[in-house]
């Protein structure tokens, strides 16, 4: 165990909760990666750290993880995440519930299943996203979105000041799930960013790990928008 | 979850209390009845608590409210062209009359992906 304690991540195996680790564990963490991906064993051995292959949809997920967790969590970072995109008119009713039961209930579910494991300080990070201000196709993860930073605001409150509770939207960041985007649709989404980019996990990683630390001591239940100005751009 | 004010589909999503099975469902329905009104050209208006989408109660609650703002705020996006109508009521100050007619206005006007706040408590916090 570290003198900073444990910080979890969800959503691990895949770049951008692999980069939030990376930083977390330079700011001394013991480290414990979850992934519904077994590659997520591969990204905390490179990483000198555990890993917990869960389904945080179910009970028997969330329990793994708090095996494993310990008594001593410093920070908790929720950020798996899944889409399924389509337009309203479209959207089949199973696609809706399945992005709010994994992007919203599941990262409910652990955040409080583990509040008697929180240190005094100890800092939760919500991975919410600018879609949660609306976003063409995407009812159901602008709900799963927005509906974590209201929970974040609660929690911020009820459990004030021994935890803190904040959420970070990003828009656009490099990730495979972009990546496989046809490249005139990513040009197009690109052009309504102020910053003239897409993000990159290290843009984001650096903002969850500020607000992991204690330099973010004062700020809870708050929403950082990560976006290159695209939260504001028409 | 839902009643009927002249031809505005309104829902009133109740609390989920701490039931955490409770919350998929609740944004479901509410995405299924929304979206059918809406397809038959009916508006739609979402009651919530106004201090549900600051977080002031129940975490689940507060992830309801917020939930909803994030799915009319999408509706409302997708359905501009097609005049589409659908916002959110945040209940405040005021009691049942001023919801009243705050939906009535809703029902005629062409108002759409707005969050519309009854009373000024949370004046002064955080645009939801």
């Amino acid at each position: 165990m570290t003198a900073a304690g444990t910080a979890i991540v969800t959503g691990a195996a895949g770049g951008l909760g692999g980069r939030i680790g990376e930083r977390l564990a330079a700011a001394g963490h013991e480290l414990l990666l979850v992934d519904l991906d077994p590659a997520v064993e591969e990204v905390a051995a490179a990483a000198g750290a555990r890993a917990v292959v869960a389904d945080l949809t179910q009970a028997a997920g969330v329990e793994a993880v708090l095996a494993a967790a310990g008594d001593d969590v410093a920070v908790l970072v929720n950020n798996a995440g899944i889409t399924r995109d389509a337009r309203a008119t479209k959207m089949n009713e199973a696609d809706f519930a399945t992005v709010v039961e994994v992007n919203l209930v599941a990262a409910m579910r652990l955040t409080l299943a583990l509040e008697p494991r929180y240190r005094d300080g100890a800092a939760v990070v919500n991975m919410s996203s600018r879609a949660s201000l609306g976003n063409f196709g995407q009812a159901n993860y602008s709900a799963s979105k927005s509906g974590l930073v209201g929970f974040g605001r609660a929690l911020a409150q009820r459990w004030a000041p021994r935890v803190r509770v904040n959420a970070v939207a990003p828009s656009l960041v490099d990730t495979p799930m972009t990546q496989a985007m046809p490249p005139d649709v990513l040009a197009k989404m690109v052009a309504r960013i102020p910053a003239g980019r897409i993000g990159t996990p290290d843009d984001v990683a650096g903002i969850v790990a500020f607000l992991a630390s204690p330099e973010a001591g004062y700020v809870t239940g708050q929403v950082l928008f990560a976006c290159g100005g695209r939260s504001v751009a028409p | 979850m839902g009643a009927e004010a002249g031809d505005i589909l309104v829902l009133r999503p109740g609390s989920v209390g701490d039931d955490l099975d409770a919350v998929t469902p609740a944004l479901t329905e509410a995405f299924a009845r929304a979206r059918e009104a809406l397809a038959a050209g009916r508006p739609v208006a979402v009651l919530v608590d106004a201090g549900d989408l600051l977080g002031q109660g129940s975490p689940l609650d507060a992830a309801l409210a917020t939930g909803l703002l994030g799915m009319v705020r999408t509706l409302g996006i997708e359905g501009a062209k097609s005049g589409w109508r659908v916002n959110v009521v945040a209940r405040g100050e005021g009691g049942e009359e001023a919801v009243e007619e705050t939906v009535a206005m809703l029902a005629r006007s062409p108002l759409s992906g707005q969050l519309l706040t009854l009373g000024g408590a949370n004046l002064g916090k955080v645009v939801p």
